[in-house]
């Protein structure tokens, strides 16, 4: 198991950089949706099959899926991007350093962590989690729907094409004939 | 909780109004939500329920927070009567957005569980995302939203971590058990819990738009609309601040924490004042005004006194009164000089309105901290805070960066009381602003005589 974990761990790690490294958007993602696996393989590794499969459904399928569409459709899948200036990019080292520095040490120091309760293998079961989810934390998931709601009005709100408004000037040919049509 | 059921319902209902487009049912039927939520508060009806027993807890400050935020968005909803008469399309979009973003803003002044801190302040921000550019012809306006979403999110992402590694170091999301846990001797040195406090203080501190978290503020502000910039400075920044008091109020924080925080005080207050000397732009200039105050705000919580408390809401309120009442002034005048946002076009307002540039200059004052008004009262206040927490020299730093605060301030005084060289628009007042307007100039003196506490 803990051979398990390591290589897990390392996948995770490798991916995770590989993520912010790759040049290429579409590397990018792909990187991703590897990092997403094998975070879902430590859930299973902690018995938490329900997160897991959720994870993998949700994040490696729905929303990466989205995240290749965007790039595809936005012609995003080139290499480069705007150059940032020298002092922008120091900046930026030196920031990430000091909370690395900052976590690294803490890391360092901590090394005999003790958690806090021991470990209860049912606890990410779906039995025990849709328990939790409609008894002791009926308020969050209720109002969570708030926050969906907003969610689509604000889609609606700002992607919404109303008839009296200009055609997008981006779009051009036969396509902008048929939308003004 | 009668309240924001009451809340999200009339945020539904004005989705339905929108619909049938009844325009101008909207903004009333708004404020009688809130003030319908106002006296449910007010009354205490059915606050509590035991079946969301330890998650929120709608005691003396979490119900005066409540009432301010919703007094707030009164104003800014009759306000919008008139901001919104020109506006053609998403009227009620944005009504019950806002009216969404306070529900999230009422969770977080109640939480005492950190699962709600967080969907709160997630509720709290989407709306606001989605109106920062709610201005669909402007660049500036995408320009902001974006800005907004994109920190915003990091500093949630901060927020998630830090939130998960108080619990790896606690084992508890409960509130009360964590304050419990961190009073401990033995537990005062613990890195994981450490690094979470400063992670989630980072990530609320992105919020309050403390120094180094504030870039995204004037940029936000100004491209905003202007109601919206309103609603950021007044309702959610008095969220933000009573979720932050809540928090650190209820911990035994360690001493790193306090150095921290501390730091973040003297930053906050030296960068917010020094860069709006050189601010020309007014929602620019608010925007650093509004990160000084953030300055001032903190320096009453860092010393962790009982009365901090009283002081911050105290301080809110008279912050509130006056931001309120500027921005709606500001919109006037900038509809009268074609969309200009420089402080000259407050030139000539007193020989134009006199009324207005008195009420005008009485806020600007208590933004300041001139004696007679509540801003001075609530700075008072401040620094005895902090002279009673034995931060003698950072509370005299305070003082010099708020005398420094009073000519940005008079710079805008003087424009609204110098005669005007040239003729410009006439500046519109509709009977509503001015009452609005009216309200906020009284109400700033009115404070200053009949100070009020938390209950």
């Amino acid at each position: 198991m803990a051979a398990l974990f390591y290589i897990l761990a390392a996948i995770s790690v490798i991916s995770a950089l590989t993520v912010v490294g790759a040049r290429n958007p579409v590397n990018s993602v792909i990187a991703l949706v590897v990092c997403f696996l094998s975070i879902a393989g430590h859930y299973v590794l902690l018995n938490a099959q329900f997160l897991a499969m959720v994870h993998v459904i949700v994040y490696t399928g729905a929303i990466m899926v989205l995240f290749l569409f965007v790039i595809m459709l936005l012609n995003l899948n080139k290499p480069g991007g705007p150059r940032k200036s020298l002092a922008m990019r120091l900046a930026a080292a030196v920031a990430g350093g000091l909370l690395f520095l900052t976590l690294a040490a803490a890391v360092r120091q901590g090394v005999a962590i003790t958690p806090a309760a021991g470990f209860d293998p049912g606890v990410g079961l779906v039995r025990h989690v849709g328990q939790v989810l409609f008894t002791e934390f009926l308020l969050p998931f209720e109002v969570s729907s708030v926050l969906f709601l907003s969610a689509i009005v604000g889609v609606v709100m700002l992607a919404k094409k109303d008839k009296d408004e200009a055609p997008d000037p981006h779009i051009t040919g036969p396509e902008r004939a048929r939308r003004t049509a | 909780m009668s309240a924001l059921v009451l809340l999200s319902v009339v945020g539904v209902v004005l989705l339905y109004l929108g619909l049938f487009g009844r325009r101008t049912a909207l903004a009333a039927t708004g404020v009688a939500g809130l003030l319908g939520t106002i006296a449910l508060i007010a009354t205490g009806w059915h606050l509590e329920s035991p079946l969301f027993a330890g998650i929120v807890r709608f005691d003396g400050p979490a119900r005066a927070y409540t009432l301010l935020m919703a007094g707030a968005t009164v104003l800014l909803f009759l306000f919008g009567v008139d901001y919104y008469a020109r506006m053609q399309r998403n009227v009620a979009e944005q009504y019950a957005l806002m009216l969404f973003s306070l529900v999230g803003g009422i969770l977080i002044v109640s939480f005492s569980n950190l699962v709600m801190l967080f969907l709160g302040i997630e509720i709290l921000s989407i709306p606001l995302y989605i109106l920062a550019g709610g201005k669909r012809d402007s660049f500036r306006s995408g320009e902001a939203a974006f800005k907004y979403f994109v920190q915003g999110s990091f500093a949630s992402g901060f927020l998630l971590m830090g939130l998960a590694l108080v619990y790896g170091a606690t084992g508890s999301f409960d509130l009360a058990a964590i304050g419990t846990w961190s009073a401990d001797a033995a537990h005062g040195h613990d890195t994981v819990f450490l690094l979470g406090l400063l992670l989630t203080l980072a990530g609320l501190a992105f919020k309050l738009a403390a120094v180094p978290f504030h870039f995204w503020s004037p940029d936000v502000y100004e491209g905003s609309p202007t109601l919206i910039t309103a609603f950021m400075s007044t309702v959610v920044k008095t969220a933000a601040f009573a979720a932050f008091h809540r928090f650190i109020a209820a911990l035994h924080l360690p001493d790193a924490v306090g150095t921290m925080l501390l730091t973040m005080t003297v930053l906050t207050l030296f960068l917010g004042n020094v860069v709006a000397l050189r601010q020309t732009q007014f929602k620019r200039l608010m925007a650093y005004s509004s990160i000084a105050h953030t300055g001032f705000l903190l320096l009453a919580l860092v010393g962790g006194d009982p009365r901090s408390g009283d002081v911050l809401f105290y301080y809110l309120a008279a912050y509130t009164l006056a931001t309120v009442g500027l921005f709606i002034i500001l919109t006037l005048a900038k509809r009268a000089a074609q969309g200009e946002e420089h402080i000259r076009i407050f030139r000539g307002l007193f020989r134009e309105r006199p009324w207005v540039a008195v009420a005008a200059l009485l806020m600007l004052l208590s933004l300041a901290g001139i004696p007679f008004t509540a801003g001075f009262v609530a700075k008072y206040r401040v620094f005895m805070l902090g002279l009673a927490g034995g931060h003698v020299l950072i509370t005299f730093f305070a003082v010099a960066m708020a005398l420094l605060g009073i000519y940005y301030y008079a710079l805008v005084v003087r424009e609204a009381f110098a005669p005007r060289e040239q003729e410009g628009g006439t500046l519109a007042v509709a009977p509503l602003n001015w009452l609005v307007i009216t309200l906020c100039g009284v109400g700033v003196v009115a404070l200053a005589v009949w100070p009020v506490a938390l209950p």
